[in-house]
């Protein structure tokens, strides 16, 4: 049964992803990618770490793939159409990723098949990481929570259109 | 229980296709897509070492990869639009500029 979900669901995850890779428009892009995260917070739970799928349907399919579709209806990409890669490229990409991933799985599969594994339930909860994040990550926490200060200032900074002859307005005179 | 290495392979496949589409496309929104769909599958590969050693420090790195997968997406995004308001397109190749 396990095995079933898990195919089931990896199936799905898979998929998913091809079409993020291979589909033209961006916004069937990235629902397919808030599919994908779906299936991948299956994954998280057949892992025995509930509290982490929440979290991973939370802030990824909620609030940064929302982010994501906000973005490309904001600039109106779904009607631009791609320009085709040169083909020399467009083979030299499949060919370097598809070796690139046959060894990956290759010395996935030589090195890191485990005989068994250990014993007994795996406590993972919100109460067990909540512990561990407020005593030996804690500075690490409080960098992460001045990251996304940054963060926040930086994405202000950049998208902000200037308000009087600021830069965007320099940089209409320029001729491209 | 599904063996780790089970996990470890789909990881690795979907890695595979967030860098095949870092490689083949040109439209800058699916290449930063393709970019958090290779960020989640380190995140599966972190979880399933996790389960295999019964350790919570992969856990938690997951916690602050997500923090930091969404600090990446606001200043990512940010930075698109800024183009685009510049160049009125998102193809990398256009973007080929530090100062304009």
């Amino acid at each position: 049964m396990e095995f079933a979900i898990f195919f089931f669901f990896a199936a799905i995850a898979v998929i998913f992803a091809l079409v993020v890779v291979l589909h033209r428009n961006p916004v069937v892009g990235a629902l397919s990618l808030v599919a994908s995260f779906f299936a991948l917070a299956v994954m998280y739970v057949l892992l025995e770490a509930p509290f982490l799928a929440a979290l991973q349907i939370i802030v990824y399919a909620g609030a940064i793939m929302v982010l994501f579709l906000f973005v490309i209806m904001l600039l109106n990409l779904q009607h631009v159409a791609e320009p085709a890669t040169r083909p020399v490229q467009q083979f030299l990409g499949y060919l370097t990723a598809a070796a690139f991933g046959i060894g990956l799985i290759y010395f996935v599969l030589k090195y890191a098949v485990f005989a068994a594994l250990p014993k007994g339930p795996f406590l993972a909860n919100a109460r067990v990481l909540g512990i561990d994040i407020f005593q030996a990550y804690v500075f690490p926490f409080e960098m992460v929570s001045i990251l996304l200060l940054a963060a926040i200032v930086g994405a202000l900074v950049m998208s902000g259109r200037s308000m009087k002859g600021g830069r965007a307005a320099i940089g209409n005179e320029v001729p491209r | 229980m599904i063996p780790t290495h089970y996990f470890l392979v789909l990881s690795a496949i979907l890695f595979t296709i967030g860098v095949l589409g870092v490689l083949t496309r040109k439209n800058g929104i699916t290449i930063f897509m393709s970019i958090e769909l290779m960020v989640n599958a380190v995140n599966l590969t972190f979880l399933a070492y996790a389960r295999q050693f019964h350790q919570t420090h992969g856990l938690i790195f997951v916690f602050f990869i997500m923090a930091i997968a969404a600090a990446e997406a606001a200043v990512g995004l940010a930075i698109f639009i800024s183009l685009f308001h510049h160049r009125d397109t998102i193809d990398v190749d256009e973007a080929n500029l530090m100062h304009w």
